[in-house]
């Protein structure tokens, strides 16, 4: 395993809102800073021990470019404090934690104030490529002659906006939308649209039953700029009576045959986590608590088409590398992008033939059952603000082990574009 | 006027030092001179006698040179250009026998001196940084061109009428020449001081430069044509005369009554305004004359000088104080609320918290309100708003003390639940943080028995509304070191509000005097008394508000419970009318029920019409006036009597700044000496004889009484 563990002392995160909802008042950048605002009124430590912030988020807004030194700043830390953003998709808030330990590992800081913020609400809408010529045209002119004649180039479909999160969702190698990859699956692991929709019942009854455990993570959004009211819980969360009709949901990427409808995949939803992360010697040095520490991790690259079984290679080569057996885990937590791609990961871990055909080995990884696998809900339930959830992931998992006094937590998630990422994580100090 | 601290060294006003050193002359071309002030020994520009002398010399000098020149006014200090005239030896003066010719020589030189500039063949520009006030910024009048530095520190105005006197070199008479009356009469009658952007606005500087520009843009700058007055059609007697008429007319009768200042300085603006500049000179001296003579003059200077000693002078400070850099507020209420505002908007991160998630998220919304009035207001731009507000730390639950040097609790007025914080915040936090209680009438001292650090418990009692009141009680507890006491008022210093220590007794300095006045107001009502004529005899006094009226604001429940308090610490002369618990029964709250003494309509006041006072039982031949501010010198030499605090002048500028006593009077004790203690202890006596014994005089009015002594030594 690797040689400098980094230690997790505390976290905490906003509600995740769903899109359009509470949180759509609020940038980014101003959720990032709310997180890290409550983090550091949680732990009480001085700001200025903080060596830097790292933060991940995928649609970074274009006025707070560096989005995690604004937030930095907003939230308190001195100038000195250096601030990073990072970009791996769905990964990014995992992208934070790991790239702290490596930094930690390279002797560049002790002591990092990691997360993800993403505000799905307020991605951008952006102009076609013509409209851009035509506007550019337009501000050269000076003369009222020569704006006219700029004017008279526009037409109608210039001012159609295309938004920023629907490209950010479509794969620009192979061309397919992320729930285009989700139906590849479907059909690849013969996944029926009843278990997709069971799976998803099951996110949403075990977020329900988990909302005074969630409750523990969360740290309110009080009233101020662009939001009105005390926002305290996640709102994605649905009873069984509103679940109902989730069996009647259209499909949305392929409608005529296809399986993966808006109840079974993940949220679109606007949030943000921050957790304070250390040294071990730092922790031993400030006294602090450990809420866990991160031992072992990797990213592994797949086909973009089926990005969604990223998590088996990852899982796969964190396991290899820290000789534990998928069965000695404690708690698994792979993100629910969508319902197919969750059980797409589970079959292929239990599948000798998978293991063969492309992760060079005879032997199956192991099997994921269910009553240790996503124990408290996932993003179908909870939401996806795709820069923020691996940290919460990793928070979520860290909390359950102390709840359940257990040790050793896998956390996991596809990742758009062909990648997946796995952290082996342990509650106890060594 | 001076508005920093003044120099030690004691110049009056006719002598002069034989090799003064505060004006340099440096040519720095043959066709550009530069004149830099830079008194030597202090860290203020100020215009005494050798200063004005020197600049006199210089002057000889520079008059000989061809109109093609230009000679620039600077200042070396690095946050004031020259902060005026030297008030120290203008009150040293008044003290003198032959003052009224020291004075008159004083205003002459500085007039003389001024207009010499005024005639200076050369270009002259003003290079301003810094505060430029009083007779500094009546310097640059004289000058062509003013240019000011986009700095904060650069402050450009005449206060003088704040002190009770008026501008008096040259101010009154060019200043409306230059901007005409209408717009001269707001400076001089406001006497706010004015960031260099309004000044430009309002016409008193031509330029706004960078302050790293400003010597260079003022060399190159292309201004070889003088200024002119103003035209004909925008500045004659016609406007001169609408225009103060019409200031007169806005100012209450009450106040030009109370501040004779700003009726001279209308009347010597109107007559100065026009005519030669020699004329006008003549007239503002006269009045200047008559005003410096005047109590109220002599008092608003005291108080001027004792408000900026306070934060220094109030216990000598050791050296290696550890400042504060982080707070922490506990409980958002009014008071919690208002703090956590006060401190993040003064660059302190202040870690916030309320035990109730509804108290901490209705804080956040009162607190985001009062960035979003202040950005309104102009009080602050959105960008610092925001900074101000990312400040606070929001939490509920428990407070969050590791990281804060300084703790306020402003919880409810119980002393268990305040003991209950008290003890969690002992056990949570570093010895060395100050926990601070903003309580207004519970013992500091109770509250810290039993803590395993006593010492640095502390009462820092904030007035309500924290923005708008300028004093904090700082709150010594029997057993709170000295060091703490000293950090407490350095920060409350730094966050631009006026510290004043008190011993741990009963409702401290302002609440002590405040209460038995407010009470005797309501004894009054309960004896038949209009409400309207009680407060209007306390408004004729000079007090911002009628007793009655402050009750109804601040919640007769609240000013019961601080009575009460009171009442228990001095049953022999602190009761409580019946009329005001029954009110309380009622639900009579004030304000805020719509119900008290006055009745209101969605907050505001209904017009009542007097009910006159037909059964009163209560008169003698004390006037309701002397009654009710009888009571307010009694307790407050009560006060020093105990040693609540060590001097008359604390307890006079807390009330000044605590509860707007009439600041012309110069505070309670101050005004007896005024009017001498006799005065006073006969009405005492005659109200004690005639109605109650809780007017019998203090055994320290009684001393000074008889040995015609007084509270304060000069």
């Amino acid at each position: 395993m690797r040689t400098h563990p980094l230690v997790i002392v505390d976290g905490v995160r906003t509600p995740f809102c769903k899109m359009g909802t509470d949180l759509a008042g609020v940038d980014a950048e101003e959720l990032g800073r709310i997180a890290v605002n409550a983090l550091l009124s949680e732990t009480g430590i001085d700001p200025g021990i903080v060596d830097e912030v790292i933060f991940g988020c995928v649609g970074q807004p274009p006025h707070a470019p560096n989005l995690a030194r604004v937030i930095a700043l907003n939230a308190g830390l001195p100038n000195s404090v250096r601030a990073v953003t990072v970009q791996r998709n769905c990964a990014s808030g995992f992208e934070a934690l790991t790239q702290a330990a490596e930094k930690l590992a390279a002797g560049s800081g002790e002591v990092f104030i990691v997360g993800g913020a993403e505000s799905m609400s307020r991605a951008p809408f952006l102009f076609s490529d013509r409209a851009r010529k035509n506007w550019t045209q337009l501000f050269k002119q000076r003369s009222l002659g020569g704006r006219l004649s700029a004017m008279r180039r526009f037409r109608g479909n210039d001012f159609v906006p295309r938004p920023a999160l629907k490209l950010a969702l479509q794969d620009p190698i192979c061309g397919l939308a992320m729930g285009d990859t989700a139906e590849v699956l479907a059909r690849d692991f013969k996944i029926t649209r009843d278990q997709q929709d069971h799976f998803a019942l099951q996110s949403h009854a075990r977020a329900l039953a988990a909302q005074e455990k969630l409750a523990e993570e969360i740290r309110p959004v009080f009233p101020g700029l662009g939001v009105k009211d005390l926002v305290e819980r996640d709102n994605g969360v649905r009873t069984p009576d509103q679940l109902k009709k989730i069996g009647r949901l259209r499909p949305v990427f392929d409608t005529r045959t296809g399986s993966v409808t808006a109840g079974n995949a993940s949220q679109i939803t606007d949030g943000a986590v921050a957790l304070l992360v250390v040294s071990e010697a730092v922790a031993e040095k400030y006294d602090l608590p450990v809420l866990g520490t991160l031992r072992e991790w990797h990213y592994s690259g797949c086909e973009p088409e089926r990005m969604g079984l990223g998590p088996v290679y990852a899982i796969h080569e964190v396991l290899r590398k820290t000789g534990i057996a998928l069965s000695d885990i404690d708690l698994v937590e792979v993100n629910e992008a969508f319902a197919v791609q969750l059980l797409a990961v589970a079959q292929a871990l239990e599948s000798q033939a998978f293991a063969r055909n492309h992760l060079g080995q005879d032997r199956a990884v192991g099997s994921l059952d269910t009553d240790r696998l996503n124990v408290n809900g996932g993003a179908i339930a909870l939401g996806h603000p795709v820069g923020a959830t691996g940290a919460r992931l990793a928070l979520t998992t860290l909390k359950e082990l102390h709840r359940r006094g257990q040790n050793r937590a896998l956390v996991s998630a596809c990742i758009g574009g062909g990648q997946g990422a796995a952290l082996y994580l342990e509650r106890n100090p060594s | 006027m001076n508005t920093t601290s003044s120099t030690p060294e004691t110049v009056t006003l006719h002598k002069v030092e034989t090799s003064p050193n505060h004006v340099h002359h440096h040519v720095e071309s043959p066709s550009c001179h530069l004149v830099t002030f830079d008194r030597s020994g202090s860290s203020a520009n100020i215009f005494d006698a050798a200063a004005l002398t020197e600049l006199d010399h210089l002057l000889t000098v520079l008059q000989d040179l061809p109109p093609t020149t230009r000679v620039i006014f600077s200042s070396a200090k690095p946050r004031i250009f020259i902060a005026g005239a030297d008030l120290k030896s203008l009150q040293a003066a008044l003290q003198a026998n032959d003052s009224d010719a020291e004075i008159e020589h004083y205003l002459q030189l500085g007039q003389s001196v001024f207009q010499k500039i005024a005639e200076l063949p050369a270009t002259t520009i003003a290079a301003i940084h810094g505060a430029c006030v009083g007779g500094g910024f009546e310097m640059t009048l004289a000058c062509d061109y003013r240019f000011a530095s986009d700095d904060k520190a650069t402050k450009i105005g005449l206060p003088e009428t704040q002190l009770g006197i008026l501008p008096a070199w040259g101010g009154s008479t060019r200043l409306p020449r230059m901007i005409g009356t209408p717009k001269a009469l707001t400076v001089i009658l406001k006497g706010k001081p004015y960031p260099a952007k309004r000044a430009k606005k309002l016409g008193i500087v031509d330029r706004i430069v960078p302050k790293e520009y400003l010597l260079d843009v003022a060399r190159k700058a292309d201004v070889r044509a003088k200024h002119r007055n103003l035209q004909w059609h925008k500045h004659n007697p016609i406007v001169t005369r609408i225009a103060c008429q019409v200031a007169r007319r806005k100012i209450p009768a009450r106040t030009l009554q109370h501040y004779p200042a700003l009726d001279t300085a209308i009347k010597t603006i109107r007559k100065a305004a026009h005519g030669s500049v020699e004329s006008g000179y003549a007239e503002e001296r006269q009045a200047f004359l008559k005003l410096a003579h005047t109590v109220t003059s002599k008092q608003l200077i005291r108080l001027f000088f004792l408000r900026e000693s306070a934060g220094k002078a109030n216990r000598k400070l050791t050296v290696n104080l550890t400042p504060i850099q982080r707070t922490a507020v506990v409980g958002a209420g009014i008071m919690g609320t208002g703090i956590a505002y006060w401190l993040s908007a003064r660059s302190y991160p202040v870690y916030w918290n309320d035990i109730a998630v509804e108290a901490i998220s209705r804080g956040m919304k009162h607190l985001n309100n009062e960035y979003q009035k202040a950005v309104k207001r102009r009080i602050m731009t959105r960008h610092k708003a925001a900074q101000g507000l990312n400040r606070v730390y929001p939490r509920c639950g428990m407070p969050q003390t590791k990281a804060a040097d300084l703790v306020i609790e402003a919880a409810v007025e119980k002393m268990e639940l305040k003991k209950r914080i008290f003890r969690g915040l002992d056990e949570s936090s570093s010895p060395d943080t100050i926990l601070a209680t903003n309580t207004s009438a519970l013992s500091v001292t109770e509250l810290a028995e039993g803590l395993q650090h006593p010492e640095r418990v502390i009462g820092l009692h904030f007035f309500n509304p924290v923005s708008r009141m300028p004093l904090v009680e700082v709150i010594a507890g029997d057993r709170t070191n000295d060091r703490s006491i000293q950090r407490a008022v350095q920060f409350v210093s730094s966050i631009g509000k006026t510290p004043v220590v008190s011993a741990d007794r009963p409702g401290f300095i302002v609440n002590r005097i405040l209460v038995p006045y407010m009470l005797e107001a309501a004894h009054l009502v309960e004896a038949g008394e209009d409400p309207k004529q009680i407060d209007r005899a306390m408004l004729d006094f000079g007090m911002p508000m009628g007793p009655l009226r402050l009750s109804d604001e601040v919640g007769l429940d609240i000013a019961l419970d601080v009575a009460q308090t009171l009442a228990d610490a001095f049953p022999e002369r602190v009761t409580v009318p019946p009329r005001l618990t029954q009110m309380v029964e009622k639900g009579l709250l004030g304000r805020k029920s719509g119900q008290g003494f006055y009745r209101y309509h969605k907050g505001k006041p209904v017009d009542e019409s007097s009910s006159g006072s037909i059964a009163s039982t209560a008169r003698n031949s004390i006037s309701l006036q002397e009654r009710m501010v009888y009571l307010m010198i009694n307790e407050a030499a009560r006060c020093l009597e105990e040693g609540v605090t060590n001097h008359a002048k604390w307890i006079d500028l807390a009330m000044v700044l605590g509860t707007g006593f009439a600041p012309f009077t110069g505070g309670p004790l101050r005004l007896c000496d005024t009017q001498g203690a006799r005065r006073w202890l006969t009405i005492g006596v005659t109200c004690a004889d005639e109605i109650d014994s809780r007017f019998s005089p203090s055994s320290l009015l009684i001393q000074h009484s008889q040995e015609t002594s007084t509270f304060y030594e000069d």
